[in-house]
């Protein structure tokens, strides 16, 4: 069995008789097919493969909003500031990802 | 065509008509893309067809979106290779007359809106063009036999509270006389196209209606029950195979008829 991450979404491939299922975690724990009986006579190498692109295909990435991170407001007195979620695996520090900025306007 | 080693796609294919269809073509060896607006009815119908020991992809998609349409394509190409027939099933219904009466006064007291009449037009015209030309489009520059299967209804007729609903039906019905003239005027040979109209049919959206309401549309149908999905899936399933099938619609209603006994 091969896994892997895309999108926030984690897909495993596995291996049925000489094809492969391609299964997907569900938010609420349990899963879902997004291809059954695919890629028949490949190796496990050559399905995960066709297997990550097609999903890269039917699963079209979108822009998902970070945060706010309502557990860990900042405080005036009794007012609450909630700032975005930086423990989100999609939030981009300005530091890491400056390089692909251009630097002129 | 054989229905054994083609390769399938069906919009609308996680309910009612559209699963019929996919499970028909998974039966008899295609190998399917369900695409639909519902995922969880995608999961479970590509679930079914895993445990029918078939080959199936599941694409969330929504017709009216061209940039979805391409996607669902480009998918069903990048897993099995090839695309030979399409079956526009994604269909919805948004009824009402075109103008409501106030009881006293007789003068109009509502209109039927831009989004009930937009929204099935989008769905139930544009989403099918759109699935027929980008299938076709894969199938004339991938070189494979084909067939386009827009799914009109039998109220093309021009149905009572339905003016949205007959309109995009009457010219979903029409498609395969254009589609066909003008691939015979490109020299397209491979690729055939057949409409189905549907009488009333036991669909989710049917067998949940108001039973008396139902009882009396029975009361019209010579047939005298629902059409079966699985009736209009084995006519799709025949139209493929049947090549001298081209450029017409073909209705099953179960003999549905006006009261008193005009087939309609
Ligand atoms: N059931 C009938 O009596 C009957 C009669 C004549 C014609 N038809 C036609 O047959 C087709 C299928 O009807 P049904 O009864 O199976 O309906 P249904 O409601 O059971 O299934 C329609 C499917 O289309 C999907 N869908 C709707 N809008 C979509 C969109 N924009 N993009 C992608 N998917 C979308 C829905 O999610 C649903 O799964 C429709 O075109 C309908 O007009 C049905």
């Amino acid at each position: 069995m091969h896994s892997f991450s895309y999108n926030d979404m984690q897909f495993s491939v596995e291996k049925r008789d000489d094809r492969w299922d391609i299964s997907y975690q569900l938010p609420n724990g349990s899963s879902a097919l997004a291809g059954a009986g695919l890629f028949a006579g490949l190796q496990e190498s050559e399905a995960a493969a066709r297997a990550l692109a097609l999903i890269k295909t039917i699963f079209p990435v979108g822009i998902r909003s970070v945060g706010p991170d309502v557990t860990h407001p900042n405080t005036i007195g009794d007012l609450k500031i909630v700032g975005p979620d930086v423990t989100h695996p999609n939030f981009i520090y300005w530091n890491k990802d400056s390089v692909s900025c251009p630097k002129v306007l | 065509m054989e229905i054994k080693g083609s390769v399938a796609l069906v919009t609308g294919g996680g309910n009612g008509i559209g699963e019929a269809v996919v499970k028909h073509f998974a039966r008899h060896g295609a190998r399917v893309a369900v695409v639909d607006m519902v995922q969880k009815n995608i999961d479970r119908v590509v679930k079914d067809i895993k445990d029918l020991g078939g080959e199936a992809i599941g694409i969330q998609a929504n017709v009216t979106s061209e940039a979805d349409i391409a996607r669902m394509i480009k998918g069903t190409v990048e897993a099995f290779g090839k695309l030979n027939i399409a079956v526009a099933c994604a269909g919805i219904i948004r009824d009402g007359t075109m103008l409501s009466l106030d009881k006293e006064t007789g003068k109009v007291s509502k209109k039927l809106g831009l989004d009930k009449w937009q929204a099935v037009i989008d769905t139930n015209l544009t989403g099918t063009f759109l699935t027929m030309r980008d299938a076709a489009e894969a199938m004339v520059n991938g070189g494979w036999e084909g067939l386009l299967v827009p799914i009109s209804s039998v109220n093309k007729v021009g149905q009572v509270g339905q003016i949205n609903y007959s309109s995009a039906k009457v010219a979903d019905a029409l498609m395969p006389k254009t589609i066909v003239g003008e691939f015979l005027m490109r020299g397209i040979r491979n690729i055939r196209c057949v409409a189905i109209a549907p009488g009333y049919t036991a669909t989710p959206m049917l067998t949940g209606m108001n039973q008396d309401a139902l009882k009396a549309i029975l009361e019209d149908v010579h047939l005298g029950r629902l059409v079966a999905p699985e009736e209009i899936a084995s006519i799709i399933g025949h139209c493929v195979e049947n090549e001298a099938l081209n450029a017409t619609t073909i209705e099953i209603t179960g003999g549905l008829c006006y009261p008193k006994g005009i087939a309609k």
